[in-house]
């Protein structure tokens, strides 16, 4: 019986994850013609909906091209290391307390309860570098090597105060378990979510927001990409379905990043003023808060211009990560103090 | 089930440490590293120490492997496939030194083992009915009997890289103007 409830639980958690990445991938088209007074994909489906399952479609039956001299291997591993990790991070991210449909007891509405849930995911995410650098590497290409190697230089760079911020959190929260970091700031009041900390909160979401923002390689920190610079950059050389996954990897990134800067920072499923909501409000609740960091991410992508790449690791260096230290001596001073 | 995942992690480890020293191309070989380490981080999650396979995981996988790899792109000239080929990668003499050590190697560390009284069944037996906070038993032996060890390897750490940064600047006559941003990714 268990088995079953966690196979149930699996195929909604990553049928949801892929939709979502579907999803988004849709929505930033529309999203970008709407800000830019264009109509968009309208053209699948009523208002265009079906759009990503044509584009599925069409990555499928494209030709595979594999560049003379690309390493075989590795260039297959490329894609698949991308799109991997982020798929996997998912799996402890919960999406709503104690859950019981129709008599049967779902438990904890989340894959597995793990007690290093949040080192799990700053562990897996860290892996994600390796596609993109393997992929420039193996694609025999000076594009596609440039963008992996400063692909790689920002991760690294960028995921010391994204984990420095996470730290923050768990300092706060006394927890490393993502359950236990949602239940200290669900108690009914919204002024307890981790966000409304006194400065520590403040500086702590404004940082890790924009930290998950070089992490997924997104918009202003693309340098990854960076089309008029390096072509396509580490993907210049892929097509069809391992170009396909690449992206895939890209919005599945994006949307547990989101997730889990609402666990961490916006009180994951707890509902403002009602401490024990039933799970279908929870799971609401969540992807509402979800839908919105979602939104920046586009939001940021088609507003901002791209930085250079010095002033990236300038920002990266001696901006955040010294803020982020700061920040976590601060919670220390809050925590002994209170 | 656990036996069972042990010996596949087991395997894992070793055939990808073999796979190491094997493969022709450095890149291969730093991928095979991260397997190995996947495979150690595996039994780590076997034993029952959960912080330490994600901190083998993040540090190893996620950090030091990046750089290695970042280190080998940087500096791969030419084919290193061609190359092997021409210098042949194993003369017989490199191949008896590296067995004799190898050996060697092994010899001793079976002899440990075998002179040490492990526990019988190692694994599914050192974690508590409950569990055990994995967290909270490293926390406070970190930070209580150990507390002045720990620091003072970080202060050694810290000197180090301090001393590695002094030791590369100095071979260097006059400081480029744009100091180039990976030497600032690997600091």
């Amino acid at each position: 019986m268990s088995f079953v409830i966690i196979l149930i639980k699996a195929s909604l958690i990553y049928g949801g994850l892929l939709g979502t990445a579907a999803a988004m991938t849709l929505a930033e088209r529309k999203i970008s013609a709407w800000m830019q007074l264009r109509i968009g994909p309208n053209r699948v489906g009523p208002g265009g909906v079906l759009q990503p399952l044509a584009d599925g479609v069409k990555f499928i039956f494209k030709e595979e091209v594999t560049p003379d001299g690309a390493n075989k291997g590795l260039f297959r591993l490329g894609p698949i290391m991308a799109a991997a990790p982020a798929m996997l991070t998912i799996a402890v991210i919960p999406f709503a307390g104690e859950t019981t449909i129709f008599g049967i007891d779902f438990g904890l509405l989340s894959l597995t309860d793990l007690d290093i849930g949040l080192l799990f995911v700053l562990a897996l995410s860290g892996l994600s570098v390796y596609g993109v650098i393997l992929g420039g590497w193996a694609s025999n290409s000076k594009y596609s090597l440039l963008g992996g190697l400063r692909a790689s230089a920002q991760m690294v760079s960028y995921e010391l105060s994204l984990i420095m911020t996470a730290l923050t959190v768990v300092a706060l929260s006394g927890s490393m378990n993502l359950r236990e970091i949602v239940e200290v700031q669900n108690t009914g009041n919204f002024l307890d979510w981790h966000c409304f900390t006194p400065v520590v909160g403040q500086v702590g979401l404004i940082l890790f927001v924009i930290t998950t923002f070089a992490e997924t390689n997104r918009h202003p920190f693309d340098f990854a990409e960076c089309e008029p610079e390096l072509v396509g950059g580490f993907h210049t050389e892929y097509s069809s379905m391992k170009f396909a996954l690449f992206f895939l990897g890209e919005y599945c990134a994006m949307t547990v990043m989101a997730c889990l800067t609402t666990v961490l920072f916006l009180g994951g499923y707890s509902v403002p003023f009602w401490e024990d909501a039933p799970w279908i409000v929870q799971v609401g609740t969540f992807m509402t808060k979800t839908a919105f960091f979602l939104f920046l991410f586009i939001w940021v992508r088609w507003t901002l211009p791209r930085f250079r790449y010095d002033q990236l690791m300038n920002l990266g260096w001696k901006i955040f990560f010294p803020i982020a230290l700061a920040n976590l001596l601060l919670a220390g001073a809050v925590i002994s103090l209170s | 089930m656990v036996d069972l995942l042990f010996y596949v992690a087991a395997a894992v480890s070793v055939l990808c440490a073999l796979g190491v020293v094997v493969s022709a191309n450095p890149v291969q070989s730093v991928m095979m590293l991260l397997g190995s380490f996947t495979g150690i981080a595996l039994i780590y999650l076997l034993a029952g120490f959960q912080f330490l396979a994600a901190i083998q995981i993040l540090v190893y996988g996620g950090a030091i492997m990046v750089l290695f790899l970042f280190v080998v792109m940087l500096l791969n000239q030419g084919d290193p496939v061609a190359l092997a080929r021409e210098q042949g990668v194993l003369h017989k003499e490199q191949l008896a030194g590296g067995l004799a050590v190898a050996g060697s190697a092994l010899a001793v560390l079976l002899v440990a083992v075998a002179r040490t009284d492990l526990p019988r069944p190692i694994f599914g037996y050192l974690w508590p009915e409950g569990g055990l906070d994995p967290l909270l038993g490293m926390a406070q032996a970190m930070f209580g009997p150990y507390v002045l060890a720990f620091e003072g390897a970080s202060v050694l750490l810290l000197a180090t890289a301090v001393g590695v940064m002094t030791l590369a600047k100095r071979q260097r006559n006059k400081p480029v103007a744009a100091a180039s941003t990976s030497e600032e990714a690997s600091a």
